[in-house]
């Protein structure tokens, strides 16, 4: 995305200031209209005195008739109203899953096991070698147990295994935080791209829970890194259709069957960014849960770029010459984030926007088609839209990226890094992992607005606003809690191995 | 006074606007199939009983008893000669499969369904606003559904979803999540994309449960347009009156009766238990019981539950019950007082027989589902839409008439809805049925199969040492 480019003079405090309050301005423009009128109508109502008021009052024939319809009138009105606005889709609380100490890879033993796996290989040892240290990882990332094993032990039972281990430990602590019975859930999705047994995932769950027999239950797959928020899409469609109901997302990524055994470089990257973690999501439309909900889903926008040959390219699962099969990702990676990112944030920019940045953008838009092409576009400030960001943490070089073109500062960008430190790459529920980050540091406050990006193959961007529902307290169990006063961490460029 | 008159009836008509415009809007939620195409593979992937065989025995692995029960399954399928398998069969591959041939033979199904039902339609794929995918078998990144995407070049701004492993019932579970996006979104057009991948399911092991799956499937695919738009409901082949969906994985019978696993030898397949037919009746039952109620009339409803009660009084069991009874239980009610035509997922002949003596059908209603499993086998997802088309061919759908969709699928689910037929289909118009070729040559005079004769003396070879198949059967 191309920067803004203010002349020198912009720097000055003056302009700043002007600026703060043209938005003050078109942001309250309609209160702002109203005071004058009232200070109109007390100047008048002080002018009259207490006799002619209540003269007014007496001529206007108050039957007992009329007093009874209008205010039939108006709860009419009210009620027509509230039934018909869109149902509000609550977050009511998720779960993220906090794998053992037992499963953790640090880089010593990820290194001795890629020598000893690739060992007439050294290219493609010192090639991780190099991306580990470039990774933004720690050193408390998880891999599940079959790929600790030498050489890795990907059977189905396995990968079962793991799918069990990471869903229900995660879905138990959620049905004990909420207070949930297994047997008050309606809706069901389920979402792992990359592990699709037959019955699926998502009767796994209902088989282990003995779920009711008239669940909705869905099990999406393929779907990338972005399907968390798919999942959350196809949840608010189903809450808008069905009154009181509860629906439970699970996203997750079952490392154990796609651990890449050939040396092809481009497809050894996955092996070392993608780490296992899963989060159970509860959302409901019950009008009782406002008091205990965490959030409220205000905006949902989901952009596919599939339609372009590059980006459609960019994330490839495919064979190598060997026959393994591992996931390609392509050198334009970033470039093409980017385009989605900008293709995206067109659709969600008037609706989350105040209006005065709104405002700005259409002048600088209408400047440019008018009066000089060559002025620079207008990039709209989103720290003014939203309080706090969850970037998918893919990489990195995902997160440098997105700070870059959105002009974020570091502390807005924290989660992410540290979610990408502490837990890796956990695919569809690093976004969890990451708002998780934000309520363990005690920044969530009631009213906050929270943007979450995610990105996936196909390519996808997705994104979600979250407005807070209520004030968070810190939390004494999740997955940060015994670590969360270490961080943030400063995470160096390279980290000699 | 005059103003509080002006107000208050300016207040009236809005009201009276509004409460309008809410019941209009129920309009807009309808969810209209617009049309449908069927997948033909070319004839050049025909398989032939004979050749079936010629598969079965490139298995090295198999001894004469599984031999036995292969052959004798095929035979006895109901399953003619003009299925078809996936291309890399005829080279001989289908031990090693690539994630090319699985991709291939995704690629020639929906290269051709969708083309021919968007030019029918004269609609471009730029229209489309929801895309559905559900191919069970297959999981690839990017998914079905981006490949779609990328292929049609389809807008940005869609609604996919990409479903997998929902077993044979997932076409019912795609139109679940259209009927839902269709209450919220108005003028819609989605598009509902359902087949199933065979080219990396081969079980080529010996594990009597897992070698039966090879031999039932075929290849096979359907793309529906379906919409919400009024202005196009004239044109709209179905109406979509109800769906009801039941899920017994709660019951660990039910879950572990289909089953993908890893036999001892690490071989992948899927386990179909000798339980299947039973928790398949407990998931047809329980659903059942649910949506008869929203498709009977209600005189029929009050018929049974005073059968019901004389029954109860009179304290009369039922006796001499067949095998078929014990299996399934005799619904007891009169299905066709509320539905017309009966679309049977073609799981197999037991299934079909099973739910024609539960619902009391006669050869007329079960024949569609009867000629699908013949002449294009258990198609998966998509077998419903091949006897929806045979039915459409055979002009039995006129308007008015109630089309009832029963689909299974493993975990264990039943799915079902009903269809009403919103105007008289005559085969002129579906220039695309796949039935249109050779619909005269149905119902054909038997359906028995050809090679019951050629195939029928392994029922007596019994030696193993002296087992010679291959000089025999070639």
């Amino acid at each position: 995305m191309p920067r803004e480019q203010m002349p020198e003079f912009s720097s000055s405090v003056k302009l700043k200031y002007v600026k703060l309050g043209f938005q003050y301005l078109v942001d309250h423009f309609l209160s702002l209209l109203l005071i004058p009128i009232m200070a109109i109508i007390a100047i008048e109502l002080l002018r009259m005195g207490p006799e002619e008021i209540l003269n007014v009052w007496k001529s206007l024939h108050f039957d007992l008739v009329y007093l009874l319809c209008s205010c039939f009138f108006v709860i009419f009105i009210s009620s027509v109203y509230f039934i018909s606005k869109p149902r509000t889709v609550y977050l009511v609380d998720y779960c993220c899953y906090k794998p053992p100490v037992s499963c953790r890879v640090p880089f010593a033993t990820f290194m001795e096991h890629s020598r000893l796996i690739l060992n007439d290989k050294p290219k493609s040892v010192e090639f991780q070698m190099r991306i580990l240290e470039r990774s933004g990882l720690g050193e408390e990332t998880c891999l599940p147990p079959a790929i600790h094993y030498i050489p890795p032990t990907p059977t189905m039972d396995e990968a079962r295994s793991e799918a069990q281990m990471v869903i229900f430990t995660a879905m138990d602590d959620l049905f004990k935080k909420t207070d949930l019975m297994p047997k008050d859930i309606d809706i069901l999705i389920v979402n792992c791209s990359l592990f699709s047994p037959t019955p699926s995932l998502s009767a796994m769950v209902i088989n282990k829970y003995k779920l009711r027999s008239n669940i909705k239950s869905f099990n999406l797959s393929g779907m990338g890194c972005s399907a968390g928020l798919i999942s959350v899409d196809l949840a608010r469609d189903l809450l808008q259709v069905h009154p009181n109901s509860n629906a439970i997302i699970v996203s997750t990524e079952i490392i154990t069957p796609n651990y890449y055994k050939g040396n092809e470089r481009a497809m050894l990257l996955p092996n070392c960014l993608f780490r296992m973690g899963s989060a159970a999501i509860l959302m409901s439309n019950h009008r009782s849960d406002r008091w205990r909900a965490k959030y409220k889903l205000s905006h949902l926008v989901r952009t596919h770029r599939g339609a372009d040959d590059k980006s459609y390219y960019c994330v490839y699962e495919q064979e190598d010459k060997d026959g393994n099969i591992g996931i390609n990702l392509s050198k334009d990676l970033m470039a093409i984030a980017g385009e989605a990112l900008k293709a995206n944030i067109t659709t969600i920019g008037p609706l989350v926007l105040p209006a005065s940045e709104q405002l700005l953008f259409l002048l600088s838009l209408i400047g440019r088609k008018i009066f000089n092409p060559k002025w620079k576009p207008y990039i709209p400030d989103f720290k003014l839209a939203f309080e706090h960001f969850c970037i998918h943490a893919g990489g990195r070089a995902v997160i440098d990226e997105l700070q870059k073109n959105l002009q974020l500062s570091g502390e807005h960008v924290e989660a992410s890094r540290m979610t990408l430190h502490r837990f890796g790459n956990t695919s569809s529920s690093s976004l969890w992992y990451e708002l998780s980050y934000i309520e363990s540091k005690g920044r969530m406050r009631r009213g906050d607005r929270v943007w979450q990006i995610a990105f996936g193959s196909g390519f996808k961007c997705n994104s979600a606003v979250w407005k807070c529902n209520r004030t968070i307290k810190t939390p004494k169990d999740g997955p940060w809690s015994d670590c969360i006063d270490r961080y943030p961490v400063f995470i160096p460029e390279v980290v000699k191995l | 006074m005059d103003l509080l008159c002006v107000l208050s009836s300016l207040l009236i008509s809005y009201l009276i606007f509004k409460i309008w415009k809410r019941i209009d809007s129920k309009r807009d939620q309808n969810c209209y199939i617009l049309d449908y195409q069927c997948h033909k593979p070319s004839d050049d992937r025909m398989v032939s009983t004979q050749f079936s065989g010629e598969i079965i025995l490139r298995n090295k692995h198999m001894r004469l008893n599984e031999y036995k029960f292969l052959l004798k399954a095929i035979v006895s399928s109901g399953i003619g000669e003009q299925t078809y398998a996936p291309r890399l069969f005829f080279e001989g591959r289908e031990e090693c499969p690539t994630q090319q041939d699985a991709l291939s033979e995704m690629e020639e199904f929906y290269i051709d369904t969708i083309k021919k039902l968007l030019e029918r339609n004269k609609l471009s794929p730029s229209d489309i606003d929801v895309l559905v995918v559900n191919v069970a078998m297959l999981n690839s990144t990017p998914s079905l559904s981006a490949r779609i995407i990328n292929h049609y070049k389809m807008r940005e701004d869609i609604k996919v979803f990409n479903l997998t492993a929902m077993g044979c019932s997932a076409s019912v579970i795609s139109v679940d999540i259209v009927k839902n996006i269709f209450k919220t979104y108005k003028n819609k057009l989605a598009l509902v994309v359902t087949s199933e991948s065979l080219s990396q399911n081969w079980y080529n092991g010996n594990n009597r449960s897992m070698i039966l799956a090879n031999c039932l499937f075929r290849s096979g695919g359907c793309a529906v347009l379906l919409t919400n738009k009024r202005c196009l409901s004239g044109r709209a082949m179905f109406k979509l009156k109800c769906l009801v969906r039941t899920h017994h994985g709660a019951r660990e019978d039910s879950y572990n009766a289909c089953v993908q696993k890893e036999d001892e030898l690490g071989r992948v397949g899927i386990h179909l238990d000798k339980t299947l037919p039973k928790a398949a009746t407990r998931a047809f039952v329980d659903n059942l019981k649910v949506i008869t109620p929203k498709i009977l009339p209600v005189t029929e409803l009050f018929r049974f539950v005073l059968s019901l009660l004389l029954k109860k009084l009179r304290g009369n069991p039922s006796k001499g019950s067949t095998a078929v009874a014990q299996a399934a239980p005799k619904a007891g009610i009169n299905f066709k007082t509320g539905i017309d035509h009966f679309c049977i997922h073609t799981g197999g002949k037991a299934v079909i027989d099973a739910i024609g003596y539960s619902l009391d059908l006669s050869e007329y209603d079960l024949e569609p589902a009867r000629m699908t499993l013949h002449r294009f086998g258990n198609t998966s997802a998509s077998s419903l839409w091949y006897v929806l088309g045979y039915m459409e061919a055979k002009k039995r759908l006129r308007r008015g008439d109630r089309v009832f969709m029963i689909s299974f699928g493993a975990g264990f689910k039943c799915n079902s809805c009903v269809w009403e037929v919103v105007r008289d289909l005559n085969v002129g118009e579906s220039l695309g049925n796949v039935w249109n070729h050779c619909i005269d040559q149905y119902p054909p005079k038997s359906i028995v199969n050809p090679f019951l004769e050629k195939y029928g003396w392994i029922r007596e070879e019994d030696d193993h040492d002296t087992f010679k198949i291959r000089e025999e059967a070639m």
